[in-house]
Formats: structure tokens, sequence, C-alpha cells
């Protein structure tokens, strides 16, 4: 939903994670998904200033099922209740159904969350189940081989180096090193980047997120309410999605007209523009979707965005960062939920020595079959 | 080319949906779903016709010809037998007709493949029901 009547009638009010560098090193198989998914239900609704009696409504994500987590926090008996499978791309989504059930009255507080287990359960994104299209009779296998051929194909239409690529990876790796709990925090140089092995060349090792446990969730509630709450409250703009379901995966065109239409109903209705979006927070699978999608929402000339992130552009410091926590490619794999973690610190100007000063509009997007975008905003900006 | 007795690599379910291409491939022939009602020509060979929702499906003759959309070199073993063979490429082919179709070219080095290369379809009898299409330069 992105009218103007919607904008801003919500908002995220408590924010609740994992540790996931603690989880990374030290895998704790008594931390299994529910429990993961209750440590960071409890922290968001504390975060909140909430009383668990309060919430009304459930939304889970990354689980096989759903029900052991109400029992654990005692949510077992909630007005609302949304389940989606284990897939980065329902991320937005989740937080389109929570926002709207608020705003209805379908629940007055929503908890949402998305809880993985990939580096316990040794979950390999290799070999797909067969499609149709046969491509694991071929020798596919992967997603960031899909994205490896769309790089192919990009390059060939608008040119542009590996050695550019990098400058993606690079710029969120300098963000991770300033995130406590985040994974990957050791240095790395382009020369770091390019020396790294091929997965699916042109694709290296740091194009890619990282595999790891952990949990993120949130509380959403009205902004009416939000004001009342312990913490600012960070408004929902705007959520869009715009499905792009291809046999072959990587969109023709990079997204862009995905990209553009969820643009049009994020943007268009608040007369908004990409020069006022103070930072990006959106899902780096793969460095490459990152470039898509600062061509597909206008923020770099179609064709020029490897050009276009040079020089620190996208670092902190620079005219636009991305991914202020380290993303999926080095903070941790939680499928977009902790790049919205990330946009509520930054709008509360609690993201410490990462803290982009002003911060007003963080955008999110993720470029998959189903894309989604939102749009989160500091109360009293709208 | 004659099937390996013991073929390793993953081969296609076959299905009511797709029982008849992989026939006509195990004769060296390259069909795709042609719908009867609208005329719309698509893969892969779901049994109802995406465009118009008809479930009246013909086959019609594909030319073979098509162009490399974009391509990828496998560089790490995801898939166990096709270790042995790494590097090896995947390419995305756009059909002359239109379809896009997963494969592998044949007959180049891999350093040598490009996007807009113009290819064509060689058939490659993998076992004794399952005939791969594959494609080699033009």
């Amino acid at each position: 939903m992105s009218d103007r009547e919607f904008a801003g009638q919500t908002a995220i009010v408590g924010i609740g994670g994992s540790d996931f560098a603690r989880l990374y090193r030290t895998p704790d198989p008594d931390r299994t998904g529910e429990a993961l998914a209750t440590e960071a239900i409890s922290e968001a609704i504390a975060d909140a200033g909430l009383e668990k009696s309060q919430i009304d409504g459930l939304i889970a994500g990354g689980l096989a099922h759903y029900e052991p987590v109400a029992y654990r926090t005692g949510l077992t008996d909630v007005r609302f209740v949304a389940d989606y499978p284990q897939a980065g791309r329902m991320c937005a989504t989740a937080l389109m159904h929570a926002a709207t059930a608020v705003h209805h009255g379908l629940a007055d507080y929503v908890v949402l969350f998305n809880s993985v287990v990939f580096r316990t359960q040794g979950t390999k994104f290799g070999a797909q189940p067969q499609g149709l299209l046969y491509d694991t009779i071929y020798g596919m296998a992967s997603p960031g081989a899909q994205y490896s051929m769309g790089f192919t194909r990009y390059q060939a239409e608008y040119g542009g180096t590996e050695e550019q690529l990098g400058a993606i990876p690079v710029a969120i790796r300098s963000h991770a090193r300033m995130t406590p709990g985040a994974i990957m925090t050791g240095e790395m140089t382009i020369d770091d980047y390019l020396a790294a092995r091929y997965i699916a060349q042109p694709l290296r090792l740091f194009d890619y997120c990282l595999v790891n446990d952990g949990a993120v969730a949130y509380v959403v509630t009205t902004a009416e309410r939000a004001r009342d709450l312990a913490r600012p409250p960070v408004l929902i703009a705007g959520t869009a999605g715009r499905a792009n379901f291809r046999e072959w995966y990587v969109d023709l065109g990079f997204w862009y007209e995905a990209c553009q239409s969820m643009k049009a109903d994020l943007f268009d209705p608040l007369g908004a523009t990409a020069d006022d979006i103070d930072c990006l927070q959106v899902y780096d699978n793969f460095s490459v979707s990152v470039l898509w999608g600062l061509e597909g929402f206008g923020f770099a000339p179609k064709g020029q965005g490897l050009e276009w992130v040079q020089d620190g552009r996208i670092a902190l410091g620079g005219e636009l960062p991305v991914n202020t926590s380290g993303g999926m490619l080095s903070e941790s794999y939680l499928q977009g939920w902790n790049q919205h973690a990330e946009a509520v610190r930054q709008l509360r100007g609690q993201a410490g020595q990462r803290q982009i000063p002003d911060c007003d509009w963080s955008l999110y997007w993720c470029l998959s079959a189903l894309p989604g975008a939102s749009l989160l905003c500091r109360d009293g900006v709208l | 080319m004659s099937g390996e007795p013991g073929y390793a690599k993953p081969r296609p379910t076959v299905t009511h949906e797709d029982r008849d291409f992989w026939a006509a491939a195990r004769q060296h022939r390259f069909v795709l779903p042609e719908c009867r009602a609208c005329g719309h020509v698509w893969f892969p060979p779901y049994a109802c016709c995406p465009s118009c929702l008809s479930f009246d499906r013909g086959w019609t003759e594909a030319s073979g010809r098509g162009t490399v959309w974009g391509f990828t070199i496998m560089r790490q073993p995801y898939i166990g037998s096709f270790e042995p063979e790494l590097p090896y490429n995947v390419v995305l082919v756009e059909l002359e007709e239109g379809p896009m179709v997963y494969s592998n070219l044949i007959g180049i080095d891999n350093a040598d493949i490009a996007c807009g290369l113009p290819v064509e379809a060689v058939f490659e009898d993998a076992t004794d029901e399952i005939t791969l299409i594959k494609f080699r330069p033009v």
C-alpha cells in the first residue's frame, strides 16, 4: 500500500535481533530457530516498551512451523496470524501485511519475525529442486550463478569491470567493521576482493552474502499509538511490490521496470524524489542486486551504476550510504530483516559511530522473483 | 554421440507436461508447445497455454537457432557429477521463436563465449531415453 492516506499511519516501534557474530563463531545447538525467534521477539517487545499481553498479532517467517514460537512466547491468543515461507523476498511483504493489519484494526500491535538456522542446518543454496526449465541437467546451480549470468549480460550491454563491482562489497564491509554483532569485520580492500576465488565467474566470493543463523523481530502498530511508546516512532511511509516471476530468475532488463513501478508506488503519492533519501538499506544477496536497484530506482543513471558507486559514494560519509550495518554481505544474512532493523536505528538516531547526520528517510528493496520495497521515515518529516 | 551407460548427471524428471518434448528430442527434433487456440509459443512445456489458458496444445518445430543472452562459468562443485568438468559453462539462450532455454555451449573455449553470439542446437544422447539439447556457435 502506498497511497497518501496510508503513508505514515503505521510505524515500527520495537526491534530485536540475535548476536550474529557469536552464533557464527560458536554455533549453539540449543539455540534453535524457535529459540532465536523467541529471543528476538522478547527483545523487540521490550524495546518498544510494551507488555507482552498487548501484542495481538503475529507474523512468522523463516521457520517450517510457527506454532512452537507462539507457545514459547505465550502469543497463543492473538487476533491476527500470518506465516510466510523461508524466503528473503517475503521481507517487505511481511511488513506490508503487518502495516495493513494494524491500519485496519485487525490487530493493535503485530510482532513479526524472521528466524533462520542456515548454518546449523548446513543449508546449501546450490542445486535447486528441478524446475521445468531443466537448468540442473546442464549443471546450472545456485542463485549466485543466475545473478552471475545477469552480470555477463549487463557488462555486454553497458561495459564496466569486475573491479568496479568490487566497490560495493568493499563499502559494505567497511560498515560492518563499525557494527556490533556483525559477522565479517576484517578489513577488505579492492585487492582482497579481486584475490578471492570465483564462485560462478564473473562473481567472486565477496559478491555473495553470508549463510548464517539468527533472528530479527519488529513490532508494528499505528503511528498514533507509536507516539505514546518508549522510542521515537519510525513511520512506514509506504510498501510496494511487483512480481517478476521468470523461470530463468534474472530479469532480462535487470529489474528496471519492477523498480520503476515500485518507485512510483512509493514516491509519487508523497512527491518524493531520489534526492530525499538519506540511506539505502537494501537486499544485498549479491553485489549486483545493489547495482541494479541503484539504476532501477533512479539513483544512478541507467547503465552507469558501476561508475556511480566508485570513490566512496555509497560508503558512510559519502553521498548515499548503502547498508550501513554491513548488510547481508558482511553483517548477517537475515534476508532483509537486518536491513530494516538498521534503518530503524538510523532513523531513531541510535546507530552510534555509523549514524548518518539528520537521517530522515531510508529505502529498502529486494530484487528477486518477487521484488518488494519499503520506505521508512522519521516522525514529522512526512 | 552415444549415451554413456552410467550417465551420472541429473536427468529431467519427465512428466505428463513434457513427455512429448523429450520424446521429440530423442528423435533429434527440437519442438516447442504451440497453442492451437491463440497461436502462442511457449517454453518450458506447461500443459496449458500461459497466454490464453487453453489446454489445446500442439507442437511446432523450433528452428534451433538463437543467441546467447548471458552465460556463467561454474567454478565450484555444486553438483558432484559435474565436478570433473569444472570450470564449465552454462548459457541462457534466447531462441529465435522467443523462449529462453538453459544449456551448455560446446565447440568453443569458455574464454570465447560472449553475449549475443549466434548459436544453433545440437543433440547429445545422454541415456537410452534422454537426449539433451545443447548449442554450438553458428
